[in-house]
């Protein structure tokens, strides 16, 4: 330890751009890395229409990770999307499907119900005050799972209106519309996390509750939109899932929450709260997209491509362990 | 300088990882493409299933893999880690049209979600065929699979061949609304009812082998004279005759799907048949009838995959083509 300090310090001027570009772009070299890789190993991943299928396999976990920044810039975490997301395209599907009423009310009906169980998360962690989000999401999580397969008894509901698959179906070019909502959704979230009050607040909630508090901040206030947020995000998520299938399933996004916290955590976003960018959430989500897609165009089977992914996982965030660990001696 | 080597290491590593992961997929694609030229030359046959991780599946799996090799085309198997994962399954049949195979032969999971996908592989001109579970894709080549009804009469066939006319008999279905498990019960009851038999308790277990358990035993509490058991799955057969054995009865009881555990306990003397699917041959007449959709020849659009009958007399045969088939 005492032979890295000497050496560090020694090297610092080199150093220093080094550690600043790594600190920055240490995901995106991953991907890049990646890309690079498995361009190398197939001559099927450089194409357009395999780009174009990354990134419409990618938009569904961008959405849902995007939604689960925000819980962890604040120190928690939103174990519940992925049946936020079921038990959201399950009513819409009632709605607009099984009622056949107007689709737009059954968008409504989606968008709502994932504010709803976002904003109870919310509720249960202030209000309530258990003792950590991990509790009150795991909670809504089966709370959630549950009613999405009681309300058709486990039945999926497949024939949406064309307006409710637009999103998850239609193209722009060869552009997927899913994944321009995915980079209209990233730049209001960048702009909300930073050029807005809130958006600050949940930086700073994050970095210290106590002294956030103290400063004044109406944190409860703020972690319960935080919370709402991720919902929202999760029935959206649905809404595009619905559109790529053409079909709502009380299954949807089973354990959909594990790729979202992945993503944000590979994307450079720290556990502890404070630390993470939408950007990097981003490319987070992609590395994972591109990882499953390269093993499929490399018939690598699935069992093994869970392995490679919880290695990438482990991998990212010992780069951020060395980073602040740096950081901290400089 | 060291640590960021070592940063950079760890990237490097995972780059590796993945190269690693490249090679050991290209072994597993079992299949060789030497023999049988023309139309075949270059086609691969890509075979997406619910998932490679149940036996069921590996046994389709082998299938799969045995027509490839035998009939000289390359046949990529792939499939998620569960059947909980349908986006996944949906996911890897948009990977396999990006590489245009031949022909496409599918086991949908939810059958609603993939026909998007499938719509786009057959506008390409990619033969689909679907293979165990159906789904409402109006280009498809063919559906090969059998019909749980089918199964559920030849069950009721085997279970009245057992008794005598007029003898009491229970059945036990799977979950309420369980569309598959449901026609094998109503097979059943038809073939049972046309030999004369009575039909006096018919009651859902899940398809839980405790649940059946308790379920059978309630059922012996109010019919004491029942001669007979049929059950829409193994695991569901063998709950109910642990509470038959319970209660020091001796009456047959007959499952379906044709598992290890339960072929198993048939050559013990205890479970008196199965009905089994074969998932072996779904695998090996999807690929097998793929190829005749690439060579432009005529394919069925409903085939029948078959039906065994499994009793005491050919367990033990049974029991060792399911053990030399996954050993691959």
């Amino acid at each position: 330890m005492r032979e890295l300090a000497v050496n560090s310090s020694e090297t610092n001027v080199e150093k220093k751009s080094v550690k600043h570009y790594l600190s920055k772009f240490g995901a995106l070299i991953g991907l890049i890395i990646l890309c690079t890789v498995l361009t190398i190993l197939s001559d099927k991943f450089l194409t357009i229409n395999n780009i174009m299928n990354i990134a419409r396999q990618s938009s569904i976990n961008a959405l849902l990770a995007l939604g689960m920044l925000l819980p962890i810039l604040t120190a928690g975490i939103d174990l519940s999307v992925g049946s936020i997301l079921a038990i959201s395209i399950m009513l819409m599907g009632i709605v607009s499907v099984n009622m056949g009423m107007h689709p737009i009310l059954g968008i409504l009906v989606c968008l709502l119900v994932g504010c709803f169980f976002g904003w109870l998360n919310g509720i249960l962690l202030t209000k309530l005050k258990l003792p950590h989000p991990f509790i009150s999401t795991l909670g809504t999580m089966n709370i959630a799972r549950g009613l999405a397969l009681i309300v058709t008894a486990a039945a999926p509901i497949a024939g949406f209106p064309y307006l409710i698959q637009f999103l998850g179906r239609e193209f722009v070019g060869p552009i997927p519309v899913s994944f321009l909502l995915v980079i209209v959704m990233y730049i209001i979230f960048h702009i909300f996390l930073t050029r807005t009050k809130t958006g600050r607040y949940i930086y700073a909630i994050g970095g210290n509750k106590e002294a956030a508090h103290l400063s004044g901040i109406n944190v409860d206030r703020v972690l319960v939109i935080v919370y709402t947020i991720s919902g929202f995000m999760a029935s959206l998520a649905g809404l595009v899932m619905v559109g790529r299938v053409n079909s709502a399933f009380p299954l949807a996004g089973l354990s959909y929450e594990l790729d979202a916290i992945a993503a944000v955590i590979i994307g450079g976003a720290s556990f502890f709260g404070g630390v993470g960018t939408v950007w990097g959430t981003l490319i987070g989500a992609l590395i994972i997209a591109v990882l499953r897609n390269g093993l499929n165009l490399l018939n690598v089977s699935a069992d093994f491509q869970m392995a490679v992914i919880g290695f990438v996982i482990i991998a990212a965030v010992y780069v951020d362990v060395i980073r602040q660990r740096k950081s901290k001696k400089d | 300088m060291k640590k960021w080597v070592k940063s950079l290491g760890v990237v490097a590593m995972a780059a590796s990882m993945i190269i690693a992961s490249g090679c050991g997929g290209e072994k597993s694609s079992g299949g060789s493409s030497e023999k049988e030229g023309n139309d075949l030359e270059g086609k691969t046959i890509s075979v997406v299933l619910k998932t490679l991780s149940s036996p069921y599946w590996k046994y389709v799996e082998a299938g799969a893999k045995a027509a490839g090799k035998e009939l000289g085309v390359e046949v990529n198997v792939v499939g998620p880690a569960s059947e909980s994962q349908v986006i996944e399954q949906v996911n890897m049949i948009e990977d396999q049209i990006n590489q245009s195979p031949g022909a496409l032969v599918v086991s949908p999971t939810q059958p609603s979600t993939v026909v998007p996908s499938l719509e786009q592989a057959t506008q390409q001109g990619i033969p689909v065929l679907l293979i165990d579970t159906d789904a409402e894709l109006k280009d498809k080549t063919t559906f090969i699979g059998t019909e749980n009804f089918t199964a559920g009469q030849e069950a009721g066939k085997l279970l009245a061949s057992m008794l005598n006319k007029g003898d009491e008999v229970a059945l036990i279905s799977g979950a309420l609304g369980n569309t598959a498990t449901d026609e094998r019960i109503k097979g059943a009851k038809k073939a049972l009812e046309d030999a004369g038999m009575k039909v006096v308790a018919e009651q859902p277990a899940d398809s839980d082998k405790s649940k059946a358990m308790s379920v059978m035993e309630n059922i012996l509490q109010n019919n004491k004279n029942i001669k007979g058991v049929f059950a829409a799955n193994d695991d569901m057969a063998l709950g109910v005759l642990r509470a038959v054995e319970a209660k020091g009865m001796k009456i047959p009881v007959i499952g379906t799907d044709g598992t290890v555990e339960a072929v198993e306990s048939i050559i013990a003397g205890k479970l008196a048949g199965t009905i089994a699917q074969s998932p072996y041959d779904m695998g090996y007449l999807g690929v097998e009838n793929a190829i005749k959709a690439i060579k432009g020849e005529k394919v069925e659009k409903r085939i029948d995959s078959g039906i065994d009958v499994i009793t005491k007399e050919n367990a033990q045969e049974k029991l060792e083509f399911l053990k030399s088939i996954t050993k691959e």
